[in-house]
């Protein structure tokens, strides 16, 4: 056996299967009597089964009882595209209900950390660290100016992407990875993401400082997504 | 078995740990385990069929799991391209950390579908080749292959890494 699996070869005389099995009462009788009749006389075997069933008591979140719509017809593709089906259901979503804004629905943000070597998606609310690297994916029916502002704990308002002061053209997709990443500062605590989708570049930097004092309005002609992670 | 939502969720109550604590184990992660263990039960409402001819709940939950698990283990390995691109290379202090876990995941997301669910199954869950030959739905010799397979490729990509 190789390295990696006899660090996490599994370490009891039956299968995690028939352990798991036997706790949901599937085996026949005469097998589960033999199951247990080797557990009683088995330290290891027991120590396994106890684990099982003190994991069993763990008390789970609701199911999501409404399937995320479409999510099985699209392609496992580049950068999880499952991911930011996910990230879409839970963010929320603001229109600007006048003037010009930017019509239609579809306009998704979605976040991907790398940390201690390793990428994930990350979901609203998801504890990262500082010196995690994170990229931004955006999803729109439509080409669309798009800019990723954050406010950290300490109130400080910065501009993940772009790197330029105007919201930058990013093409129409599911899950387009923008160009730009980042590595997330010291600053631990809460910290709000925005991600706008506008009909035209808008200026970033008004946007920044209104995000210091409390805002930003949203402007015309922009859809604007929310979320926020912590920082640990 | 009658798989209306009300089943789908008393299911979920006395089952679910199982598919948590195989995603927790598989993934890493416990956001995209608790994702799975979401995806895994509503999957159900969307195809209760899938269910209804296993011939064991706990069974076809190793499997679902696994499934899922090992795909977005692939997809990772896709975001992780995609975030190297756009960024500089991660600092040893913040990489480094002797990460056994994270090398067998990411060893498993390079190994082809079936070859990556038999190493799973056996080695980390201690099943005989009869036992994966039923979950994988082959013959036992087909089970011996896959694992040769798999010892190979893994012994590669340890020499590799």
């Amino acid at each position: 056996m190789t390295t990696s699996l006899a660090n996490h070869a599994w370490n009891a005389c039956s299968s995690a299967l028939q352990f798991d099995r036997y706790l949901a009462g599937e085996l026949d009788p005469s097998d589960a009597e033999r199951f247990r009749a080797h557990v009683d006389g088995c330290a290891r075997c027991t120590s396994v089964l106890n684990e099982l069933r003190d994991e069993a008591k763990e008390r789970l979140p609701p199911l999501r009882m409404v399937p995320f719509p479409g999510r099985s017809r699209l392609p496992l593709r580049a950068l999880a595209a499952a991911a930011g089906i996910a990230a879409a259901a839970s963010l929320l979503l603001l229109v600007r209900p006048a003037g010009t804004r930017l019509k239609g629905s579809g306009f998704a943000l979605g976040m991907y950390v790398e940390h201690l070597g390793e990428v994930r998606r990350a979901s609203p609310g998801e504890t990262v660290a500082p010196g995690d690297a994170v990229r931004f994916a955006v999803s729109s029916p439509v080409d669309v100016f798009v800019a990723v502002l954050s406010l950290d704990a300490k109130g400080h308002g910065s501009i993940y992407f772009p790197a330029g002061g105007r919201a930058e053209r990013v093409q129409a997709g599911n899950d387009v990875a923008l160009p730009l990443g980042t590595r997330l500062d010291a600053t631990v605590g809460d910290e709000h993401v925005l991600g706008l989708f506008c009909a035209s570049p808008v200026e970033l930097e008004p946007l920044r400082l209104q995000l210091e004092r409390g805002g930003p309005a949203i402007p015309d002609g922009c859809q604007v997504t929310r979320w926020s992670f912590i920082k640990r | 078995m009658i798989l209306d939502a009300g089943a789908i969720e008393r299911l979920y109550r006395s089952h679910g740990h199982i598919v948590l604590r195989r995603a927790r184990a598989l993934l890493g992660s416990e956001p995209d385990a608790q994702e799975a263990l979401q995806e895994v039960f509503t999957s159900l409402l969307r195809a209760p069929h899938s269910l209804r001819n296993a011939t064991s709940v706990v069974a076809w939950l190793y499997q679902s799991t696994t499934h899922f698990c090992l795909n977005q283990l692939r997809n990772r390995r896709t975001g992780a391209r995609l975030l190297q691109s756009g960024l500089a290379p991660v600092p040893a202090h913040v990489a480094g950390g002797g990460e056994t876990l994270a090398e067998l995941r990411r060893i498993l997301s390079r190994l082809p579908a079936d070859v990556a669910a038999a190493t799973v199954y056996h080695h980390l869950d201690g099943m005989t080749h009869a036992e994966v030959a039923g979950l994988l739905g082959c013959s036992r010799r087909k089970v011996g292959y896959l694992l040769e397979r798999a010892q190979r490729s893994l012994a590669l990509l340890e020499q590799s890494a």
